[in-house]
């Protein structure tokens, strides 16, 4: 009964994967599930597997062993159609935006909705373009990413991978380069798209006055251990966690005993 | 208690140049002053290793050293690096060392900089089977990934045919001008000259043999048979292959391929479908204007070179083409050409890694490779006609 209740709020489930590049293994026994239409965070030291992770349950590192459910269907199990059906619920964003480099904006935003709807050229130029003042690059239509800073180049990637209004939006440290008070801005369009859309978000990250803002749930990744340990909403972690790491990671190491 | 002196560097008068180091060693154990001026700018560190290194291996039985700095040292990290490696090869030997005496900021470097996992010594020449398996494995892997990218790229063109397929007739478009207009000039070049040039050379010998308007025949048909699909192929590997390649690369690096996939679009069918399939209708086209433009050359030395009339020239250029089959023989070869260099220009860029260097050699490699496969594949269609009575 209690399982089930729990799958009803849980849109996606990663049930012990075990992640490797090659012969290097960088993660295993991670199980954790992520709450329909809120904020989970994955956190943990530089080099522990965050990005790894997100890798995976994005569909582009295939798992050793386990599984990535989404809504219940296994992403790693089912075939390319099907898969690629689970991906337009997706959204991305990648560390350093991966914007297109031969497409302005427009069009980079425009591109999965040609792919993907019937609409017609003016109606998806206009959807492109209301993406982008939804992260504060209106007027910037007609740029070309090299042409942008690397915030700005941040923000085009959010609307790019807010195209189809996904389902879920992975975003691989958003706030990383940023100064405070964009990254700031940036915690606030994401509380706002959580709340107004029922986005659920996962989060990479490891920017502390970040995690406090957006997180409603993390999970805390260990490069000594090679796997999750542990599993709440950061602020309850850093006061009682049974892990010494995690309440120093969430305390910037300053030693303090478990009250 | 007997005592024995030792120093590594005789003592100079005032302050000392160079660093030094004093032992002295006691019963049960050695006793080491760090002495002079230890800087990276003098080079005398590598005097001071070696008679580390020489009382290491003359006091085995010792198990404790001692350190401790002389009041006028000067010191900087030349100093600590030089007692974390006394420090790493004691340690190695379950030796202890003693830095009690040492003032209490190196310490906390010394400390700092205390090894936390124990780093592997590698046996550098071990040719062993491991090597051997290695290399079995990454010939099988490459050999794999070669067949499963032509076999993707063959679905991916039966779903452009079958139309369910996401290719753009945009980037098609783009990339036909990249690889077919854009190239005009460059061809327009190098066949011009080749002809030009055949045609110098076969009039030096066709003249011996009062042979002289048997120049048309020459550079017409080594023109379409060979040199037009050939040049074309050579020139399109460095241009155009070398370009897919780098741009393919970069967007690898950039995690633009990455994110294609994300959003379920296969990079198979939005870039490397488009490319090829436009390098394989542009390459038979730039080829018959190449032929074209390699006999103007020759008509060239023809007529100013050697006085004869341009119709004669034609009307022997007609002779010498005596079926159709001399041209398309060359296109054939060309297609087959365009397709190896599309190829293998999409599959060095999706295979690079992820860093500058490897694009680089990625690049070079889709150019050596693609013009290495061209040249031996042309031999073998040369062999495969002459015995089927083709030529």
């Amino acid at each position: 009964m209690k399982e089930d209740s729990l799958k009803m709020t849980s849109i996606l489930e990663v049930e012990n994967l075990k992640l490797a590049y090659g012969e290097y293994q960088v993660l295993e026994k991670v199980s954790f599930s992520a709450k329909r239409g809120k904020c989970t965070v994955l956190m943990g030291g530089s080099g522990c597997g965050k990005s790894t992770l997100l890798k995976s349950m994005v569909g582009l590192l295939e798992p050793q062993e386990g599984r990535v459910l989404v809504d219940t269907i296994d992403l790693w199990a089912v075939d390319q159609a099907e898969k690629t059906s689970i991906l337009k619920k997706y959204g991305v964003l990648f560390q350093g935006g991966a914007l297109w480099g031969s497409m302005n904006l427009v069009e980079n935003v425009s591109l999965p909705l040609e792919t993907y709807t019937e609409l017609s050229e003016a109606e998806i130029n206009d959807l492109a373009r209301y993406k982008l003042n939804l992260v504060g690059l209106s007027g910037y239509g007609d740029f070309y990413p090299a042409q942008l800073s690397g915030g700005m180049k941040k923000r085009a990637g959010l609307a790019r991978a807010m195209a189809l209004d996904p389902d879920i939006l992975f975003l691989d440290e958003p706030s990383a380069g940023l100064d405070p008070i964009n990254s700031h801005r940036l915690d606030n369009l994401i509380n706002e798209l959580k709340v107004s859309l029922g986005i659920t978000f996962i989060v990479v990250t490891h920017e502390l006055p970040s995690i406090f803002d957006i997180a409603d749930d993390s999970i805390f990744l260990d490069g000594e251990t090679k796997t999750l340990l542990a599993q709440g909403r950061p602020s309850d972690l850093r006061e009682n966690s049974e892990h010494d790491r995690v309440r120093s990671f969430l305390r910037r190491g300053t030693p303090i005993s478990k009250n | 208690m007997s005592s024995e002196e030792n120093r590594s560097n005789p003592p100079m008068q005032g302050e000392s140049k160079s660093s030094y180091i004093q032992f002295r060693r006691e019963q049960d154990f050695v006793d080491c002053v760090l002495k002079g001026n230890w800087s990276i700018e003098n080079n005398s560190g590598f005097q001071v290793r070696k008679e580390w290194e020489d009382l290491f291996k003359n006091n085995p039985t010792v198990q404790v050293f001692k350190f401790q700095l002389d009041s006028q040292i000067k010191w900087d990290s030349t100093l600590v690096s030089f007692l974390h490696k006394c420090r790493n090869d004691l340690v190695e030997l379950n030796k202890s060392i003693d830095f009690q005496a040492l003032p209490s900021g190196l310490i906390q470097l010394l400390e700092l900089s205390k090894p936390t996992l124990l780093e592997k010594k590698q046996n550098e020449f071990s040719l062993s089977l491991e090597l051997i398996d290695n290399t079995i494995n990454y010939f099988r892997d490459a050999t794999l990934s070669i067949f499963s990218f032509f076999g993707e790229w063959i679905s991916s063109v039966v779903l452009l045919i079958s139309g369910r397929s996401k290719t753009r007739f945009r980037d098609f478009a783009v990339s036909c001008r990249a690889c077919g207009a854009s190239a005009l000039p460059i061809v327009t070049l190098i066949s011009f000259l080749t002809g030009l040039t055949m045609a110098f050379v076969g009039s030096v010998q066709l003249e011996k043999f009062n042979a002289k308007i048997y120049v048309a025949d020459l550079v017409c048909l080594a023109m379409v048979r060979e040199m037009g699909a050939l040049m074309v192929a050579i020139i399109m590997a460095g241009r155009t292959g070398a370009s897919f390649a780098a741009e393919i690369g970069s967007m690898k690096l950039n995690e633009e391929i990455d994110s294609l996939r994300t959003f379920g679009i296969s990079p198979m069918e939005f870039l490397i479908v488009p490319r090829t399939l436009s390098l394989l209708l542009m390459i038979p086209l730039l080829t018959i204007y190449a032929d074209v433009v390699g006999i103007l050359g020759g008509l060239v030395v023809g007529t100013v070179v050697m006085d004869f009339s341009v119709i004669h020239y034609f009307e022997q250029t007609q002779v010498a083409l005596q079926s159709m089959w001399e041209v398309y023989s060359g296109l054939l070869k060309s297609v087959v050409f365009g397709l190896i260099i599309g190829l293998v220009g999409c599959y060095k860029g999706m295979h690079s890694g992820n860093d500058s260097s490897s694009l680089g050699r990625a690049v070079t490699a889709s150019v050596v490779v693609a013009v290495t496969i061209i040249v031996v594949v042309d031999a073998l269609f040369e062999v495969t006609f002459s015995y089927l009575d083709l030529r």
